[in-house]
């Protein structure tokens, strides 16, 4: 195990550890545009140039191998002349765009400029060499070439991550820029990564794209439910607007973000947005709806079913276990849902669309319940005559709705995601509204924090479902999410 | 540190204390300005603001009502960055971006309000804006309003060079516009 001493302090790294890396773990940061932990070393920017004992030149920290007996410095004189100098290397042909640029507030050349340069430039700006300016390449993104540093991140992520490798660093030298290979699109599901992982503001998403000055954003971190993976993200938002998610790197699950994870916020705002009950297909204001749907429940109880959602909180599914079990007093519900589990795409996309099976098989092991197949066939042979889901859960019984007109009692946020068979609809506010707790494949507990408030007249689903039961002449003394939760056990 | 100013009351002598000599001395005062003013109203120095004005000296140090500065094509030079709408300690501005689908400065404000009934005069907003594009040099005072929707300045309020003015070609964006309207007036 080699000994490094970096700024006076020692420490022991396992081998093959680089110079970034020690330092990192020191507690010590330097300064670096083209290193990332999940990429490739590429060592093309030098600007986590150290100085090395008996070196008689600097050294990239981020390529420097860690070994027995190496003194770092990384606050030297010579060390810190190297930083401004390659800070004014790389802003020669930078434009200065930081009044229409994205990036501003959260770039690695403002950053270190003011960090370690605050030098004038000694070049005149009509020196500045052209290159073109914004181009929409693929569905998410815009590259503009002249404000790019050619650290490669983007060409590496392209190669090493997603393994499509439609980027390349094109000509040679100073004439170098990224493009397109030819005959390719950028549209491999991961592109939003780019914008992330870009450094400067050449690479910027299009969704996001003059929305927001970053400085104004909120960040709160949650747990993104495009699918079964799980993958930890900060939602970020300002003045109850969601504006865009990012990725929350950790060991477990993810370092990036599908682009299909990183939309999932649109469905919050979007045009369709419930805010009111739907009775076949009018709208209603949430108590008659509320009423209605309780009167149809109490129609007949011993023939009511209740089917949670994989798409639902652990929190959320409880609440319709007790409704079944508490309230309507049946037999009939279900909390099983086999769907195939595992990473689809070797990425992060998981087979299962949904994002809480796991969850809900929770709380079938405490409330028990029948399965999926007995409550279809149920269904089909009329003993169920009303089926009280999620909307998109409602899928499972489709057929066997079909099959007997059997009556949909659905819980939705969005209207394009009713089933058209559906009887009634309440509106329930969104995990990004209310905090719920998801199990993820790997069966680790992801908790969905609320980062903004929910539409007027909007309540959780676990509210909602108290209020069914207090129609129906039952209380289920559900105040708070957390109550749903006192028979559920985690693992 | 509070300083504090010790006050002499001393104690009225009798004349005050009868009361009525004060009474009529101080209305004396008022009835000599009436009547001075009423033979003579052009020697009042008091100014019947808002409807008239006395022109004001035109100082640099001078801040008066803002305005948006206009480009040669007749676009605004402000290109949304925001930087006004950080720096206003009063959160008067508010600034939506759009995109040129065209010209290559990319970005303009679809809207630009300044609600001048929250504005403190400050000029924070001129010091930080990196493309010459704000200015309170109209020499007008803002107020005088008798409802706050009056007070609300949009954009189409506030978009305008000043007599005898050249589009200013100054800012860090300026190049990509200036090589916009260069392009367009060759075509």
């Amino acid at each position: 195990m080699p000994k490094i001493t970096i700024d006076g302090k020692t420490a022991e790294v396992a081998k093959g550890t680089t110079v970034l890396q020690a330092a990192q773990a020191l507690g010590i940061v330097i300064p670096r545009y083209c290193y990332h932990p999940s990429l490739s070393i590429s060592g093309n920017c030098r600007m986590c140039l150290v100085e090395v004992e008996k070196s008689p030149k600097l050294l990239t920290a981020c390529s420097t191998e860690a070994a027995d007996g190496m003194v770092v410095r990384t606050d030297s004189d010579k060390v810190k002349a190297a930083r401004r100098d390659v800070l004014e290397y790389l802003l020669i042909n930078h434009p200065l765009d930081c009044p229409i640029c994205d990036q501003a507030g959260e770039c690695g050349l403002q950053d270190y400029y003011m960090e370690h340069s605050r030098a004038k430039s000694r070049f005149p700006q009509e020196d500045k060499v052209r290159r073109q300016k914004r181009r929409a390449l693929g569905p998410h993104l815009v590259l503009d070439n002249e404000r790019c540093i050619l650290c490669t991140r983007c060409v590496r992520f392209c190669s090493e991550v997603t393994k499509t490798s439609e980027l390349e660093v094109m000509e040679r030298g100073d004439h170098s820029y990224i493009d397109l290979k030819q005959g390719k699109a950028l549209d491999n599901g991961y592109t939003l990564n780019l914008a992330d992982i870009c450094p400067v503001g050449a690479w910027t998403s299009r969704d996001f794209r003059f929305k927001q000055r970053v400085w104004f954003l909120k960040r709160t971190p949650t747990v993104c439910l495009g699918c079964a993976t799980g993958c930890l993200m900060e939602a970020h938002h300002n003045d109850g607007v969601l504006y865009r998610l990012v990725p929350r790197p950790n060991a477990e699950t993810n370092t990036w973000l599908c682009d299909h994870g990183r939309m999932t916020y649109k469905a919050v705002r979007a045009g369709d947005r419930l805010a009111k009950g739907v009775i076949k297909n009018g709208l209603i204001e949430l108590e008659p709806a509320l009423r209605e749907a309780a009167g149809r429940i109490d129609e007949n109880h011993p023939a009511a079913a209740v089917l949670g959602s994989p798409w639902l909180s652990v929190e959320d599914n409880a609440a319709l276990a007790r409704l079944a079990k508490d309230a309507i007093k049946t037999e009939n519900f279900c909390f099983d849902f086999p769907g195939a589990q595992g990473v689809k795409d070797g990425i992060l996309i998981n087979e299962d669309p949904a994002p809480n099976a796991r969850g809900a098989r929770l709380v079938k092991d405490a409330y028990g319940g029948i399965a999926l197949e007995e409550l279809r066939a149920r269904i089909v042979d009329g003993r169920v005559k009303t089926v009280v889901t999620e909307a998109r859960a409602a899928a499972f019984v489709r057929d066997a709705v079909k099959a007997s007109g059997a009556r949909l009692i659905v819980f939705a946020t969005n209207r394009a995601d009713i089933p058209p068979a559906a009887y009634a609809t309440l509106p329930y506010a969104c995990y990004f509204e209310v905090p719920g707790t998801f199990v993820n494949f790997q069966g680790l507990r992801r908790r969905a924090e609320p980062s903004v408030a929910a539409p007027e007249g909007v309540r959780p689903l676990w509210a909602l479902v108290n209020r069914l039961a207090a129609y129906s002449g039952a209380s289920l003394h559900l105040d708070s999410a957390a109550d749903a939760l006192k028979e559920i056990v985690f693992k | 540190m509070i300083s504090v100013k010790k006050v002499d009351n001393r104690p009225l002598n009798l004349l005050e204390r009868l009361y009525l000599p004060e009474i009529a001395r101080g209305l004396l005062v008022t009835t000599r300005h009436f009547f001075v003013n009423l033979f003579n109203p052009k020697g009042m120095p008091t100014v019947q603001y808002p409807e008239k004005t006395i022109p004001l000296p035109h100082a640099a140090r001078t801040r008066t009502r803002h305005r948006l500065k206009v480009r040669a094509d007749g676009s605004p030079k402000c290109v949304a960055c925001f930087m006004c709408q950080t720096a206003c300690p009063a959160y008067c501005i508010r600034i939506e971006a759009a995109e040129y689908p065209d010209n290559s400065v990319e970005k303009y404000p679809a809207v630009f309000d300044i609600d001048l009934s929250r504005c403190v005069m400050c000029g924070m907003c001129v010091e930080a804006c990196p493309e010459d594009a704000i200015a309170m040099d109209t020499l007008e005072i803002p107020g005088g309003a008798l409802t706050r929707s009056e007070m609300l300045m949009t954009r189409e309020d506030l978009l305008r060079n000043l007599p005898g003015e050249a589009p200013s070609v100054l800012g860090a964006s300026n190049r990509l516009a200036n090589e916009y309207l260069k392009s367009k007036g060759e075509q």
